[in-house]
């Protein structure tokens, strides 16, 4: 069925997921490498839950235990740890001091405790300075980086014994009846139309008794794990886009500063961040929902924007753009949580399993912890020789008794609830009404997938980058070190009818230009995507593709 | 055969380099080293002649602080069966240095070819291979891009500017690799497993003292501003005047 | 007051320019030094001897010729042997060579013979005390290194055109010479100098490069980017990603971050917007020429020299303009 006239609404062009090659029944190749315990995703949950369970294994085996030897591996699609990684980020270091008790705050891969912290009001010319609202307070946690975290993560899971694969993405699960027996990984060197090429290297199977997806936002295995087993929430998960740089500023920032309002149209849901690394070096950013109403919303388009509203323009002014990068974030928060994260033989660790809390804009501490229970339930079920669902709830059991699973309670209609705490102002009301769909405080508030959330078809607003301030989105992917090699078979899964409006939508959704609109047709630059999955929410799907491939994140 | 290549780790050079504090060197914060793409090239080539070879062996030998014993395992899990660790400090600029010590431990190696890669980015002299040859009396040809081993013999072909040397070689030799050579195969899985069991020795470098000092390192000037001469092709001849006067390229 | 050794490249019969450029390098050093000789050394084919004035008139003092019909092509071993000889017995301050693809290969292998350090890619050199101190690009020149050379000789190979062929004339003394070691019997030999086809020059070796982008608007177009190509006479074609993703270029000829890095001394973008992953691939050219239609296009605030203007029209003047400035050289 078309769209109606003047709408667009995106599930109806949206392929299906691939399940049939992303869950394989075939028996691992004979080849095969052997795990005892893989963490699919080499992010803070899968690097925390692979120090764990190495120390776990460690303590056991010095006290004389039985388990032998335990080969822990991570898989990373990137080409080094840290590469695919992108966050805000303002840390609660409470899942770090756990996992490092031994270590002092000033140990951590942290850049500086948060000084002050500021939140304002945006209008086009203003900056209204408001008070900081209680879910926002962020004394006592640090500013830092992900991609420093990430690689500091890294070096102690190697010191540990921990096997770290980068460049290689897990492609489809393994299974066996309902159990997960491990991954495939995808192949690499294939040309333009599937074939290989030189270089090529085939896909290889690695087995595993615990498999534990860490794939971070809209991970696909985990995707279609929930899927096959019929586990997935009932509130189906939601996403924001958050599209971020790092700037060199000869102008210092002192705080922490939040802001909503201004670019976001009234409708949209989200909000802006900018926090002083160093001195001289400032991360900026903007957050918002997917479901937005019109197709030409261009989330890249609204940062470069900011940036230009004096209160912005100040501090970079006269500054340089390091690096941009832009990533999804699940917002469905504790509704929207799977039904159940653990199977025979796999868990699901981390945004992937949607443990974000979104109204202070948190994730990392949440996905440490949990890599760290699933470490401990993984560890527990090596010991009893049973990783069957049976022995690896235990790993349900400890998130539901969490702080994880407390803190998204306790803001589950958060989107809603600003009301009442007096943070979303009069400009949210109207959007706060609309996501609040019917049901209020309390109760569960039924919401839609953001692909099916109608899209009104409007004229772009005109932008014309200046190469100082504002970047194109070509430029921007440049300084995000994508450097994809140009002949790279695509990697998204295009559905079908794409009209010249959804080309239009593509070409506004996706913030790093993949998709273009070239008259009547869509034209797709697959080399140019960062993985940031927005295309996997709204259109084309995305799949996993040769490892290495997409950004090379630095500092974000 | 055996088959020896000397690599060497060096820094990712999509980024924007920092020069340190002491103004002799880049600051090394945020970099990422890996085995460089030449020394790639030329571990793939000794593998590649390995394979053809029954009965040979790649030894993998790098210079340099304990942390070059990273690179020597990326080249292992490509599939080379040892690596030699020559412990030194920090890697001179000095490639007469460098070569002195590669050659004082390839003198005893029996090595049939030794495989080098034309350059490394980061000092950028490509000098060390065909210096090792001199030290060592062994036939060299440098920055090949095409190579056949038949009998004891070589042929390799050289890019000139504008034609290409084909060049005929005896063995025992050296040999340093360009661009086009192969394409490096990259670590398979079970590579990367199979790399933490093979031999990796460390033994002290038998390095000189350099001879060249690196006084100063600074970032190149940035390009002055252009301008836009005139419009359409009325400009043109002005243009051309200023390519033949101004720029001198004319 | 020192002398100063300086080795000519040949191809052939023929001198190169870079050789000019190594005796020219090497009297402006001997200059600075107190204003010793120039000995220049030159290997060849029996016709080769020939060249000698012209050594002479561009400072050399001395011309060592050494011709064998075995020297017709490149020979590393009769190379380094001949020029380590010289250069041993005769005690000078410095040798200088190219840094071209041979002498890459020969400047290491003489340095080594004597014992002594070299320093490729030389950008420029100065007379510091009893040290040649020289400018090196690091970091794929992203970095410049000034080094330190106490030794002697300093062995150094200077970058291509950074040393314009200077007159200035000499005796150009010539002396003929034999090859230190027997030419007829070395373990490498070089069977064969193949002339490029077609002429086809390198993108990364090439002085002059003209690039098209989507400005062009069709494949058919680049044939305006191939004449101004061959009129410039020494210059290869590149093109932007944009250009061969759509599949008008191969993707050799892509300039840019994902494709092929360069350095020419002329880089001619036409019909090129200028995103930065382009850039990224040839902002170190020595001088830039940006042809576009639109004044705000990035690529201007990179050129040192910009026409706005209707590609079509500019391009063919411009071909025709600079086929008349090159009849007259």
């Amino acid at each position: 069925m078309p769209d109606r006239a003047g709408r667009v609404l995106p599930s109806i062009h949206q392929a299906p997921l691939p399940l049939d090659r992303l869950i394989l029944t075939d028996k691992p190749d004979a080849e095969a490498v052997p795990m005892d315990v893989l963490f699919v995703g080499g992010g803070p949950a899968g690097l925390a839950g692979a120090i764990a369970l190495a120390r776990l294994i460690k303590a056991d085996q010095e006290a004389g235990g039985d388990l032998g030897d335990v080969q822990i591996g991570v898989l990373e699609k990137a080409g080094a740890l840290g590469e695919h990684s992108l966050s805000g980020a303002v840390v609660d270091p409470i899942a770090i001091r756990a996992l490092f008790p031994e270590l002092k705050d000033k140990d951590f891969p942290f850049r500086a405790p948060v000084a002050a912290e500021r939140v304002y009001l945006m209008t086009e010319t203003r900056a209204l300075r408001m008070p900081t609202p209680p879910t926002m307070q962020n004394r006592g946690y640090y500013i830092g980086s992900i991609c420093e975290i990430v690689r500091w993560l890294g070096e102690k899971a190697e010191a540990l014994g921990v096997n770290i694969f980068t460049g290689f993405p897990a492609a489809s699960l393994l299974t066996n009846g309902s159990r997960v027996t491990g991954i495939r990984t995808a192949p690499s060197g294939l040309s333009r139309s599937g074939e290989p090429g030189s270089g090529y290297a085939p896909p290889t199977d690695i087995t595993a008794q615990i498999t534990v997806l860490a794939e971070g936002t809209r991970g696909t295995l985990s995707q279609a794990y929930l899927d096959w087993q019929k586990v997935a929430s009932d509130n189906p998960q939601i996403f924001a886009l958050g599209v971020k740089e790092i700037w060199e500023t000869l102008k210092p920032l002192d705080a922490v500063v939040h802001t909503l309002g201004w670019p976001l149209p009234k409708d949209c849901f989200g909000g802006s961040f900018m926090y002083p690394l160093t001195r001289n070096l400032v991360a900026l950013g903007i957050v918002v929902g997917l479901d937005c109403k019109r197709t030409t919303d261009d989330i890249h388009e609204m940062l470069q924007r900011m940036k230009l509203h004096p209160f912005f323009r100040e501090i970079l002014e006269s500054g340089e753009m390091v690096e941009w990068g832009a990533k999804t974030i699940p917002e469905g928060g504790y509704y929207a949580l799977p039904k159940r994260r653990h199977g025979d033989g796999v868990m699901i660790v981390g945004d992937a399993a949607g443990f974000v809390e979104v109204a202070s804009l948190k994730g990392i501490h949440y996905a440490m912890q949990s890599g760290m229970f699933a470490a401990r339930a993984a560890f527990d079920a090596l010991k009893k020789k049973d990783t069957s669902a049976a022995t690896l709830k235990e790993y349900d059991a400890m998130i539901d008794g969490s702080f994880i699973v407390s803190d998204l309670y306790h803001r589950r209609n958060m989107r809603l609830a600003f009301q009442k705490s007096g943070f979303y102002m009069a400009g949210f009301k109207a959007g706060l009404m609309t996501l609040s769909r019917g049901a209020l405080f309390g109760g569960k508030i039924a919401s839609h997938q953001d692909s099916e959330v109608v899209r009104e078809v409007s004229p772009p607003t005109p932008f014309a980058p200046d190469g100082k301030l504002t970047f194109s989105k070509l430029d921007a992917v440049f300084k995000s070190g994508n450097a994809t090699r140009d002949d790279i078979p695509s990697h998204l899964v295009v559905g079908s009818d794409i009209t010249p409006e959804v080309a239009e939508f593509y070409t506004h959704m996706c913030p790093a230009g993949v998709y273009e609109r070239d008259g009547d047709r869509l034209v797709v630059s697959p080399a140019n995507c960062v993985d940031c999955k927005a295309t996997d929410v709204l259109g084309p799907r995305w799949t996993p593709r040769e490892g290495g491939s997409g950004p090379k994140y630095r500092q974000m | 055969m055996k088959l020896a290549v000397c690599v060497k780790r060096v820094p990712d050079m999509d980024v924007r380099f920092r020069i340190g504090a002491d103004n002799i060197s880049v600051d090394e914060a945020g970099l990422k080293y890996d085995l460089n793409d030449f020394d790639a090239w030329a571990v793939e080539a000794a593998l590649q002649l390995r394979d053809k070879n029954a009965g040979s062996e790649v030894t993998v030998i790098s210079l340099g602080p304990d942390v070059v014993q990273e690179t020597i395992r990326k080249a292992l899990s490509m599939g080379a069966d040892r690596g030699i660790h020559l412990k030194a400090d920090r890697v001179p600029f000095d490639g007469f240095a460098i070569a002195s010590a590669l050659a004082a431990e390839l003198k005893t190696g029996g090595y049939d070819l030794v495989l080098f890669g034309k350059m490394s980015p980061d000092s950028a002299n490509g000098v060390v291979g065909q210096m090792v040859a001199e030290m060592l009396d062994t036939p060299c040809v440098s920055a090949i891009s095409s190579l056949e081993i038949a009998n004891g013999k070589g042929t390799a072909k050289r890019e000139l500017e504008g034609a290409q040397e084909i060049v005929e070689f005896s063995l025992p030799a050296i040999l340093t690799v360009d661009e086009g050579l192969n394409t490096a195969r990259l670590p398979s899985l079970k590579g990367i497993m199979a790399a933490k069991k093979k031999p990796l020795e460390s033994k002290p470098a038998q390095l000189p003292q350099p001879q060249l000092t690196v006084t100063r390192l600074e970032l190149p000037p940035e390009r002055k501003a252009g301008r836009i001469i005139g419009e359409g092709a009325a400009a043109v001849p002005e243009l051309v005047k200023l390519l033949q006067t101004e720029a001198k390229v004319l | 007051m020192a002398n100063v050794f300086a080795f000519v490249e040949t191809r052939g019969a023929e001198v190169r320019k870079v050789g000019l450029e190594a005796v020219t390098a090497a009297r402006m050093l001997a200059d600075q030094t107190g204003g010793g000789e120039v000995h220049a050394l030159v290997l060849g084919p029996p016709e080769i001897g020939g060249k000698a004035p012209q050594l002479g008139q561009h400072g050399a003092d001395v011309v060592i010729v050494v011709e064998n019909p075995a020297l017709t092509n490149y020979s590393p071993e009769v190379a380094t042997a001949t020029a380590a000889a010289r250069i041993k017995s005769a005690g000078y301050r410095a040798a200088v060579f190219s840094t071209s693809a041979q002498g890459r290969d020969l400047a290491p292998r003489v340095a080594a013979r004597l014992g002594v350090s070299v320093v490729t890619d030389v950008l420029s050199f100065e007379v510091q005390g009893s040290n040649i101190v020289v400018r090196h690009p690091m970091n794929i020149g992203k970095v410049i290194a000034t080094i330190s050379i106490p030794a002697t000789p300093a062995v150094i190979a200077m970058r291509p055109n950074v040393i314009a062929p200077a007159q200035n004339a000499k005796a150009g003394r010539l002396e003929n010479a034999q090859p230190a070691v027997d030419p007829s019997v070395t373990r490498v030999k070089v069977l064969e100098t193949k002339q490029g086809r077609r002429d086809k020059l390198d993108l990364a070796e090439a002085p002059v490069v003209v690039a098209g982008g989507r400005g062009l608007k069709a494949a058919e177009n680049f044939k305006l980017i191939e004449d101004l190509a061959t009129a410039f006479g020494n210059a290869a074609v590149g093109a932007t990603r944009a250009v061969t993703d759509d599949g008008w270029r191969p993707h050799s000829d892509q300039i840019g971050q994902t494709g092929r890095l360069v350095s020419p001394e002329l880089y001619v973008a036409v019909g090129i917007s200028g995103a930065v992953q382009h850039l990224a691939g040839m902002r170190t050219s020595r001088t830039i020429v940006a042809i576009n239609k639109d004044k705000e296009a990035p690529i201007f605030k990179v050129a040192d020299y910009g026409i706005v203007g209707d590609v079509f029209e500019v391009v063919p003047a411009l071909t025709d303009a600079v086929r008349e400035a090159k009849k007259h050289h």
